[in-house]
């Protein structure tokens, strides 16, 4: 992970705030302004999400931002300026980029990819390379990848790259358009939560359009319900959208199960976890037992677990009549929960798994507890979850 | 290189057509005129229509056979690369020598310069169609002759025009030397320099041009009609 | 095999250019045989300067024709309007046989290299327009969004993004122009151009062995110039030959 060393200019601030002032834009001989009026502020280093159902004019809205859609009448300012100062194309470049069908250049390596705007901006080439090995890690991809072609990677991984060719040149703003709109489910969620994880460590402004509501819950600080003509229905923290929906077509944007999307409001890690007794290959299944038997264990089975204390499987009786702990576990371990997935994620992982209980690793695989239907129902029984105050609110503050 | 001024030059090229001139090789008879112009267009055609004909019936249902069956993609691509180095003067030489003179001789060599185009454009006409359309189309229960009549050969109209196009401009051109295997064409004007003189010359030019445009605009125009409405949408 | 009359009036044509041919004893026998080997061996070298006067008619009509075509691509891409009637214009020089051409142009450009040159390269237009158009339209719109969102300018995006990946199809195009302008080339003789032309006409018409091996040099140049171009297009668009992930 990047610290002080980074290759960026540490002097310039790493984000700037977004301002519409009555932004609108009008094409020629439509009757109704694509997006009308827009005043709407978003604070240096939160992620709004723009969201609406389709033509709502939120990626109209959003492109206004690097002036690829240009404006009619109004202003938009990033950081006190208005985009209008400057060249196009000079706005464009220290503002990050990613749309849904990723555009990565087919003719160039990976590498070549990231670095493109910093080239454009005229770094040395040693800067260029040190950035592209530094957001490659990043972003969680194998240094190696860096001289492959677009072609040769995976859905996922393209619109990875994507994402780091955005923030290459360190970019005030950044603006993402349905960027995992085209990818699988799975990885869908992989990409949210790494996206999230890179989020808290970098604290970009980010502009970001959705359709999907909840994924708008999940990644958002605020949330800009919009509809036809941009006009923006309500403007508040998922939270307070899920609560205290300000109109009907909020209302119904946000659907029915209100009270189940409260679940996304908080990740696995954010509760007590339970504690399984942890057993290793090789230990003597003497120790095990005399785990199992402790009188504060909240979960009666035993989890195998390697050196590296990744879960392996669980643990029974049959397993513990040998003297020693065997290699492979019986039972299979079932869904396998991140700290940083959404909570009606994991419910609904946990209810579809049909496990009572279900390991929960950190980021690098390590088991870091264990969760169960009952703990949830547990907490949202308890006084801390009724509350108005929610952890999710804090959350740029994590 | 004092050349007379240029349009005075097309002028007497356009005299030349219509009326007969003086001319000085066959002393006192006349040369050129309309009967002239027109009996060696006609003989060009013929020669360019028999040509085309037969170089039609041997590539076309080849070339869409193997482009249905997805065999002979080699061939078929490298015969139409093959086919567009062989020079003409060439062909037309050879069959003079070794071969014979006279319609009968020339017209099936002149069929080879236009097989390669027509054989490649329907392969690749055909080929082109996209495979899911066909497997909707067997799937329906189309037998294969069925499926190529209905489904690939109209999608595949303007590649398949093109190269049948590419194929008569080739074959027209290479008439235009037809004469020195012994069979008349408009060619003759342009090869005779002495016996129908400069106006002759640039005359047999302007009609061999004029004929190769007529022809390529009727062929363009049975593109159009040939090919279905949806299709059209595309322009290049 | 008696030639018939029209043979040799056609033989008179441009007479500055008539040679008189050597065909030696061993295939003054040989006369109606397709091709004497003999022959062949000991003058292989008559063929030199025509191949070089070929060469001479070639290259410059290929980088008239290509600039040409390539600067009117460019300009029609951006104003699309020009397209069609830049197509049809390019198509009707195209439909226009060469050999037509030829004498059209003669009271202009009189005989000589130039007039071929200027023929071919006219000839050459409308496939080269074509195909880079083609090339440049089938560039995918998220790359050019991407790229034009990230901050590249037009004239950025043009040169580093949109014409690389065009490549392969403006090659395609040149591929075929070149083989086609090699063999058209021959014609050149009727003009007083040269080329490898003369060695299958005027008194050459009647003699075998002659005409194959021009048309063999011909044809073999074509193909050289095929695979050389096929092989630039190959090294310069490294990510074409890589697999899927």
């Amino acid at each position: 992970m990047p610290s002080g060393d980074s290759v960026t200019d540490a002097s310039q601030p790493a984000a700037s705030s977004v301002r519409y002032e009555g932004a609108t834009k009008r094409y020629p001989g439509a009757a109704e302004p694509a997006v009308d009026e827009l005043t709407l502020e978003v604070p240096a280093g939160e992620i709004c999400v723009l969201v609406g159902p389709s033509g709502c004019g939120k990626t109209t809205a959003m492109r206004m931002v690097n002036r690829t859609v240009e404006i009619t009448s109004g202003d938009v300012l990033v950081g006190d300026r208005s985009v209008r100062d400057r060249e196009p194309a000079q706005l464009r470049r220290e503002i990050g980029y990613v749309i849904q069908q990723i555009g990565l250049f087919p003719h160039r390596t990976i590498a070549e990819n990231i670095g493109a705007v910093p080239q454009l901006l005229g770094w040395k080439k040693e800067r260029i390379r040190a950035r592209c090995m530094e957001l490659l890690e990043l972003i969680g991809l194998d240094p190696e990848l860096g001289d492959r072609y677009p072609a040769q990677l995976s859905g996922g991984q393209q619109q990875r790259v994507g994402v780091a060719r955005a923030l290459a040149a360190d970019p005030l703003v950044m603006l993402m358009d349905e960027p995992f709109g085209a990818i699988d489910p799975i990885n869908r969620e992989r990409l949210q939560n790494e996206f999230l994880r890179l989020q808290r460590e970098i604290r970009k402004t980010v502009l970001f359009v959705t359709h999907d509501i909840d994924e708008a819950i999940k990644l958002g600080d605020r949330i800009a319900v919009m509809r036809e003509g941009g006009r923006v229905e309500q403007y508040a923290t998922p939270a307070e959208l899920l609560m205290a929906p300000a109109t009907e077509f909020v209302e119904d944007f946000v659907g029915a199960d209100r009270a189940l999307k409260r679940l996304a409001l908080m990740r696995v890690g954010d509760i007590n976890l339970w504690e399984a007794p942890l057993a290793h290959v090789g230990q003597a299944t003497a120790e095990v037992r005399a785990k199992l038997a402790a009188p504060d264990v909240e979960i009666p089975y035993p989890l195998l677990v390697d050196s590296e204390r990744r879960p392996l499987g669980w643990l029974s009786e049959r397993d513990l009549a040998a003297e020693v702990v065997p290699g492979q576990a019986d039972s299979p371990l079932g869904p396998v929960l991140e700290r940083d997935d959404v909570m009606r994620d994991a419910l609904a992982d946990l209810l579809q798994g049909e496990s009572q209980y279900a390991p929960v690793v950190d980021h690098q695989g390590r088991i870091a507890g264990v969760l169960s239907i009952e703990i949830i129902s547990e907490f949202l029984a308890s006084p801390e979850a009724k509350s108005d105050e929610h952890p999710a609110v804090e959350r740029p503050h994590d | 290189m004092s050349a007379p001024l240029p349009l005075a030059s097309f002028t007497g090229a356009v005299e030349f057509i219509f009326n007969p001139q003086e001319s000085n090789v066959t002393g006192g008879k006349k040369v050129g005129g309309l009967d002239k112009s027109l009996e060696l267009l006609v003989k060009h055609l013929e020669l360019t229509v028999l040509a085309l004909a037969i170089a039609l019936v041997i590539a076309l249902p080849l070339g869409l056979y193997l482009g249905h069956k997805g065999k002979g993609e080699q061939f078929a691509i490298g015969l139409g690369n093959a086919g567009r180095a062989i020079p003409e003067l060439a062909v037309i030489a050879l069959v003079a020598v070794l071969i014979g003179v006279g319609l009968k001789n020339v017209a099936p060599v002149l069929a080879i310069l236009g097989v390669p185009p027509i054989l490649n454009n329907a392969f690749v006409g055909v080929r082109q169609v996209d495979r899911s359309t066909v497997d909707a189309a067997r799937g329906m229960g189309m037998s294969e002759l069925a499926i190529i009549r209905k489904v690939e050969l109209p999608i595949a109209v303007p590649t398949v025009m093109g190269g049948i196009r590419s194929g008569a401009i080739a074959i027209l051109a290479t008439a235009t030397i037809a004469p020195l295997a012994g069979v008349e064409t408009l060619g003759d004007f342009i090869l005779n320099r002495n016996v129908y003189g400069e106006n002759g010359l640039l005359a047999g030019a302007i009609l061999v041009a004029l004929l190769a445009l007529t022809i390529e605009g009727l062929l363009a125009l049975l593109q159009r009609r040939l090919t279905s409405d949806g299709l059209k949408l595309k322009t290049v | 095999m008696t030639s018939p009359p029209l043979l040799i009036a056609a033989g008179e044509v441009g007479g500055d250019f008539f040679r008189e041919r050597d065909v030696g004893d061993l295939c003054q026998a040989q006369r109606d045989h397709v091709f004497c080997w003999d022959w062949a061996r000991e003058n292989i070298d008559r063929f030199g300067t025509p191949t070089v006067q070929h060469l001479q008619i070639v290259i410059p009509a290929i980088l008239i024709g290509f600039v040409v075509a390539f600067a009117l691509a460019l300009l029609s891409h951006r104003t699309r309007w020009l397209q069609p009637p830049l197509l049809a214009a390019t198509g009707v020089l195209y439909t226009i046989p060469s050999i037509a051409f030829f004498f059209l142009l003669l009271p202009l450009t009189g005989l000589g290299r130039d007039t071929a040159i200027i023929v071919l390269a006219a000839y050459t237009l409308q496939i080269i327009y074509r195909n880079t158009i083609l090339g440049l339209n089938n560039v995918p719109a998220s790359v050019k969004d991407a790229a034009r969102g990230m901050g590249f300018t037009s004239r950025q995006i043009l040169w580093k993004v949109e014409l690389p990946l065009a490549i392969p199809e403006i090659v395609a195009g040149l591929r075929v122009a070149v083989v086609s302008t090699i063999a058209i080339a021959t014609l050149a003789v009727l003009i007083s151009a040269g080329g490898l032309g003369t060695e299958m006409y005027g008194s050459n018409l009647t003699f075998p062995t002659s005409i194959i091996m021009a048309g063999a040099i011909v044809m073999l140049m074509a193909l050289a110039f095929d695979a050389i171009l096929l092989l630039v297009q190959r090294l310069t668009t490294p990510w074409r030959r890589v697999s899927q992930a």
